[in-house]
């Protein structure tokens, strides 16, 4: 068999804590995203779309979610023999084991399997990162360069570079200098943590870093100063399209919104790239006789009867009639119930807005309902007290959810139990 | 419980005045947004268990093995058992008659049909709109020791594909082409035991050109047919009409509820769209739509498939729009059913009436969408 050009390593373990409720039970990647997507999608998807067909992907915050979505990856059409999908997850060895204790660490800990797979390049991304890239362009420089590592750089706003990893370059591309979030930055290149490495590279570096009780074994700040300072060859690979790491609820909720309108900043219709997700099989999307939508992205599996405007209603999510939706993200199998009110507010998966209520905040910021919540009129107290929902005119109705059920066995798997 | 297996026939041709099979056997035409009509008859085996299941292929059927592939969005690819692509003959397509089971076509797959002998057999025509339980139907046949059991619903509509029976206390004594309002219809499904199917097939070996229920009925009084009552909602399309007026009931909410039960899924092929786009200014209402479709203009009382694009100010209206279609700036577009990659120019008008809809045909090539994407 041909020998394999290269491999992907794919870090998928991290909490993502700054997004709050939505990773309390599921890993970062693993969050929904646009309407029928999970974070992960978009970095598989570009694999699959550059050709490459063997991804390990190392997981660890609460993978069980991960897992089962990535399955054998065959949605990713990454299930070809001599190729595939390898969850990674820490392990113990008979010294004693630990969790993974940094990005570089947890590529060490798994280069028995690079070794196995035998690939003259090594690819590293992260597992939440939103963007599409054809990364056999980025092979090819660094193919070109004879580089030892290229770094992929996006250039930012001089105002905001401060807030990165920022790489200098010279004329040729090569780094000179890496500053980890500089005061006065003389670059504006940013890091987009995805890296390609000649494997002996990367197989000498990581060794040699593993040794190092000083290291936090991170690519950013300990391996690429390393390399620099052994005067390896490191280039830049310059990337000019959408690409966000939605590390906050408002790059979330931000990215999510940037997928409307008409010429949108993120184009998720683009057939030359298309982005795969294991999907499981919903109807059509049903719209009701008074559904008013405007300015929407709808997933399939949707009912809506009510009005939505400016929002994302993902997979198997309902609106019931005379609800209102708007600057709101449904994430899969949630459920607006008759005449609730949402406004800027991210509704988390399988969770329920009873009949009648009013959730969100269309002046603060964006409210956030986590996974599996059903807002009552207790719990929309909590969020009045917060700042999260207006204070309601009257006392709160009090409906019979049961009642407001639409009729039908189709409530029955999804969110709308 | 015995084994079953599922059968699946689509050798046969729809209404001779339904343009848009022409290029397709009826059980891949296109339906409710993203389903293919076959799509009900495989998930209602599936559901019930049944791991293997063979399609009975007409000669052009190429758009059923791109549809259904390994079967492995219905849990068909195996290591053991799974699906059986089993050739059909090519007197199906060929052939006037009536009928959907074809006896040649069984007489023709007694291999697959001998290592069975010991299971019941499920076996439908992939050309019904149904979600239904088969479980209890096998069970009903088993405990009852008839023969064959056939699937029966008191008839809303008439139906000239389907058959009638004439049944008593459970017994079908008798057999007509064609269902009046009231008849008990044959919904086109029906379980028998592999040992008993092998022996009527042996049996009708001299008359291979008639359809088997034809050849049953010429000799009833020897087998013991029993009906199977069911009285969930039931579909069939086998013309132009029962497309148009079973598809559209089908935007009733509650009706579409009973059909896409999530406790049975109604399985289909898994592509990558992404999901439906609505633009400012769109308008829709009491409509489908299915995933990749970006709608800016109007779309009422109307089922559209994958990425249909509907530019601004183009109008649909009790329409039925195939995958891939791009109806340009205000075209108007009133009872039609458009086919597969057609492009409706700007400001054209396409307009039916409920008796007469305008059909467009099939185009090979999809249309250039990117401009109207990207």
């Amino acid at each position: 068999m041909a020998k394999k050009e290269c491999l992907a390593m794919l870090l998928a373990g991290g909490q993502g804590s700054r997004l709050k409720a939505l990773t309390k039970n599921i890993a970062k990647p693993a969050v929904a995203f646009g309407g029928k997507f999970r974070i992960i999608d978009f970095a598989l998807s570009n694999c699959a779309n550059s050709r490459i067909d063997t991804v390990g992907v190392l997981t660890q915050y609460r993978p069980y979610v991960l897992h089962s979505y990535i399955g054998t990856g065959a949605a990713w059409n990454l299930d070809s023999q001599g190729g595939g999908v390898s969850i990674l997850p820490p392990y113990e060895t008979e010294s004693g084991g630990a969790w993974y204790a940094g990005t570089a660490d947890a590529i060490y800990q798994n280069l028995d399997y690079i070794l196995d797979n035998d690939p003259a390049y090594v690819l590293i991304l992260s597992g939440d990162h939103l963007y599409s890239m054809d990364y056999s362009k980025m092979l090819a420089h660094h193919i070109e360069h004879n580089a030892d590592l290229t770094v992929s750089v996006m250039p930012v706003d001089w105002s905001e570079a401060s807030r990165f990893g920022i790489l200098t370059k010279d004329e040729n591309d090569a780094i000179v200098k890496f500053s980890e979030k500089p005061k006065n930055p003389d670059s504006n290149l940013a890091s987009m943590g995805i890296y390609i490495f000649s494997t002996a590279a990367l197989v000498t570096a990581l060794r040699s870093d593993a040794k190092d009780p000083e290291s936090s074994h991170d690519f950013g700040k300990n391996i690429i100063p390393k390399m620099l300072a052994k005067n390896k060859r490191l280039f830049v690979y310059e990337f000019n399209g959408f690409w966000r790491d939605v590390g906050t609820i408002d790059s979330y909720y931000e990215t999510n919104m940037a997928l409307l309108g008409e010429d949108p900043e993120f184009n998720i219709y683009d057939e030359s790239q298309p982005i795969m997700s294991n999907a499981t099989t919903t109807p059509s999307q049903l719209i009701g006789e008074k559904a008013k939508i405007e300015d929407a992205i709808v997933a399939n599996g949707v009912r809506i009867y009510g009005d939505v405007r400016h929002s994302i209603v993902s997979t198997a999510s309902f609106v019931a009639a005379r609800a209102k939706v708007e600057d709101s993200l449904l994430l899969p199998n949630s459920c607006v119930w008759e005449g609730a009110v949402v406004q800027n507010t991210i509704l988390g998966e399988r969770s329920v807005i009873n009949a009648g209520l009013v959730v969100g905040n269309p002046n603060a910021e964006t409210t956030v309902i986590g996974n599996d919540v059903i807002v009552d009129a207790a719990y929309l107290q909590k969020l009045v007290e917060d700042g999260k929902a207006p204070k309601p005119k009257k006392a709160l109705p009090v409906v019979k959810t049961a009642k407001s059920k639409p009729r039908g066995a189709l409530a029955k798997g999804g969110g709308c139990k | 419980m015995t084994r079953i297996v599922g059968l699946v026939t689509t050798n046969y041709l729809g209404d001779k005045q339904y343009e848009v099979t022409v290029r397709r056997p009826l059980a891949a035409l296109p339906v409710l947004g993203r389903y293919r009509m076959l799509d009900f008859a495989l998930s209602n085996l599936v559901n019930a268990g049944i791991d293997t299941l063979g399609i009975i292929l007409p000669t052009n059927y190429r758009s059923i093995v791109d549809h259904v592939k390994s079967g492995k969005d219905w849990n068909l690819d195996r290591k053991h058992a799974g699906l059986f692509y089993l050739p059909g003959s090519a007197y199906g397509m060929a052939r006037t008659g009536d009928g959907h089971f074809l006896l040649r076509d069984f007489l023709d797959n007694r291999v697959f049909l001998e290592r069975e002998r010991d299971s019941y057999i499920v076996i439908s025509s992939g050309s019904l709109i149904y979600n239904m339980d088969y479980v209890p139907l096998v069970e009903a046949h088993a405990a009852s020791g008839a023969d064959i059991t056939v699937v029966t619903q008191k008839a809303q509509d008439p139906a000239t594909a389907l058959m009638s029976f004439e049944i008593e206390n459970g017994e079908v004594l008798s057999y007509k082409q064609g269902v009046q309002p009231g008849d008990n219809a044959f919904l086109d499904t029906f379980v028998i035991s592999g040992k008993k199917f092998l022996e009527l097939l042996g049996w009708f070996e001299v008359v291979e050109h008639l359809d088997f229920f034809e050849a049953i009925s010429a000799d009833k009084s020897s087998i013991n047919v029993r009906a199977y009552e069911y009285n969930l909602p039931a579909f069939p399309i086998f013309t132009l009409e029962e497309y148009y007026r079973n598809s559209m009931r089908l935007l009733d909410p509650e009706l579409s509820g009973i059909l896409f039960d999530w406790a049975r899924p109604v399985r289909t092929k898994a592509h990558d769209n992404p999901p439906a786009k609505y633009e400012s200014g769109a308008k829709v209402s009491y409509s489908m739509v299915s995933g990749g479709s970006i709608v800016a203009g109007s779309v009422e009382n109307s089922i559209l498939g994958r990425n249909v694009i509907v530019e601004p100010g183009a109008s649909i209206k009790n329409s039925i729009i195939f995958q891939n279609c791009v109806i340009k700036a205000r075209a108007k577009i009133d009872y039609a059913i458009i086919d597969k990659n057609n492009t409706v120019p700007e400001k054209a008008e396409l307009k039916g009436t409920l008796e007469h809809l305008a059909v467009q045909e099939k185009v090979l090539t999809p249309a250039l969408t990117s401009d109207v994407i990207m």
